[in-house]
């Protein structure tokens, strides 16, 4: 019942790679190997957000997922397949009784009691993080290895890992149990985001075993 | 609560004294506490707005707000956020021309919301007619420093201008006063929509009645 959720997640900040060029970006990384893309430009109005989705969409495809972070509106509108939705706000379930089946919803969480939350509130799957300190949220201390383990041991859903996961930390990732791994600046500051991209996949295929 | 909720007489009335919350204005005081001195004085519109802050308090203050207009039999709409209009299972939702386009709300929103638009220029009003919107917010009427955003003022002529060309309700916005409603509904619009006259007010409920008495007067004075 996972098949849907997707192991290798790109997420976009328009300060890394100006929206006029992530599709592209998100376009060569799919073929590396991204299978899902997420749009999260938490202050860009509904307008430009609906025309950056549907740029993205064109440029991916159905070869991977699409999801808008927490407008599930916006989300519907450009045909994304999912929602991303913050800790705060909607929740799974009154995102569930707009959307139906339309949308896969995941909710991103900071704890165990938020994951679990999620999970009775019928999410399909959590973001969890940081597990490392990241670039992205600097001065964070990582919440470490032990997180992913408690976490995934609790969530009966899948848990997708997030913050400062390199390549080569991967492995331990997948082991301390999460299902996936979501990426922003480990590709989007990489000088060759697809090659970055490759190496995510590379890390993730040896320990899952390629046949996802 | 659906379109169908507010045939054309109900909504038009509904739109007599439109109040959109702010909490940059509201001196401290709560969205709840606002709305209900708000309604009590007679408003007939709530519009949910928020600028900053967390999504989970807009949530949070939307649920208080929908009973609130209930109870009240006042139209409560949702600025922006189509999903969180459903969720809230609000009356309406409001667009502006930065937000998701209309007919894309629309074919969202199906008929379980009324949904209106401010319009920038005429033809933005009579393109929002054809794609399905129920009323229109026209402004900044007067000078205003509540919305940083709203351009200059666009004056009476142009509200005059848009109720002539559409056959949709509108109401005026920005600047709107007690002291200075009555031109606006003797151009033509089915009410005011305000701000800071009853969210930054010394008494909400006071400031909210005084309005509502003179958009009564100018809408009785126009028949």
């Amino acid at each position: 019942m996972n098949d849907r959720i997707p192991r290798l997640h790109l997420i976009s900040d328009r300060r890394l790679c100006p929206l006029d060029r992530f599709p592209e970006v998100a376009r060569l990384a799919v073929d590396a190997g991204v299978d899902a893309v997420h749009l999260r430009e938490k202050d860009l109005p509904g307008g430009p957000l609906a025309v950056a989705g549907r740029a993205l969409r064109r440029a991916i495809g159905d070869r991977a997922l699409l999801f808008v972070n927490e407008r599930a509106d916006v989300a519907l509108v450009v045909g994304a397949d999912g929602v991303q939705l913050p800790e705060t706000g909607l929740s799974p379930r009154e995102v569930r009784e707009i959307a139906g089946s339309r949308l896969l919803i995941g909710r991103s969480v900071h704890d165990i009691d938020g994951a679990e939350r999620a999970a009775t509130e019928g999410a399909d799957f959590v973001i969890a993080g940081n597990v490392y300190e990241t670039g992205s949220k600097p001065g964070q201390a990582g919440r470490g290895l032990e997180f992913v383990r408690r976490l995934a041991e609790r969530c009966p859903i899948p848990v997708v890992a997030i913050g400062g996961i390199t390549p080569e930390r991967v492995p331990e990732v997948l082991r301390a149990g999460a299902w996936g791994v979501a990426v922003i600046s480990g590709i989007l500051r990489d000088a060759e985001p697809a090659e970055a991209a490759r190496r995510y996949r590379e890390a993730l295929d040896e320990v899952i075993g390629g046949d996802d | 609560m659906a379109r169908a909720d507010w045939p054309p007489e109900r909504l038009r009335r509904a739109l007599r004294l439109y109040v959109l919350t702010d909490r940059g204005l509201s001196r401290g005081r709560s969205e709840v506490e606002i709305v209900q001195a708000a309604l009590a004085g007679g408003a007939t519109a709530i519009q949910l707005r928020w600028k900053a802050g967390p999504l989970a308090e807009a949530v949070r203050a939307g649920r208080a707000l929908r009973e609130l207009c209930r109870e009240a039999g006042a139209l409560f709409v949702v600025n922006d956020r189509v999903d969180l209009a459903l969720a809230l299972e609000a009356d309406g939702v409001h667009l502006g021309v930065e937000d998701l386009p209309l007919v894309e709300a629309r074919r969202l929103a199906g008929d379980r919301l009324v949904i209106g638009f401010s319009p920038s220029t005429l033809e933005e009003a009579l393109a929002a007619e054809r794609a399905g919107a129920d009323y229109l917010g026209v402004g900044p009427v007067y000078g205003t420093a509540t919305k940083a955003d709203a351009g200059p003022a666009v004056g009476i002529e142009h509200v005059r201008q848009i109720a002539v060309a559409v056959s949709i309700p509108v109401v005026g916005i920005g600047g709107i006063t007690a002291g200075n409603a009555r031109p606006v509904i003797e151009a033509g619009a089915a009410g005011v929509a305000v701000i800071s006259a009853v969210v930054a007010a010394d008494d909400p409920r006071a400031a909210a009645a005084a309005l509502r008495s003179a958009v009564d007067e100018a809408l009785a004075g126009r028949v």
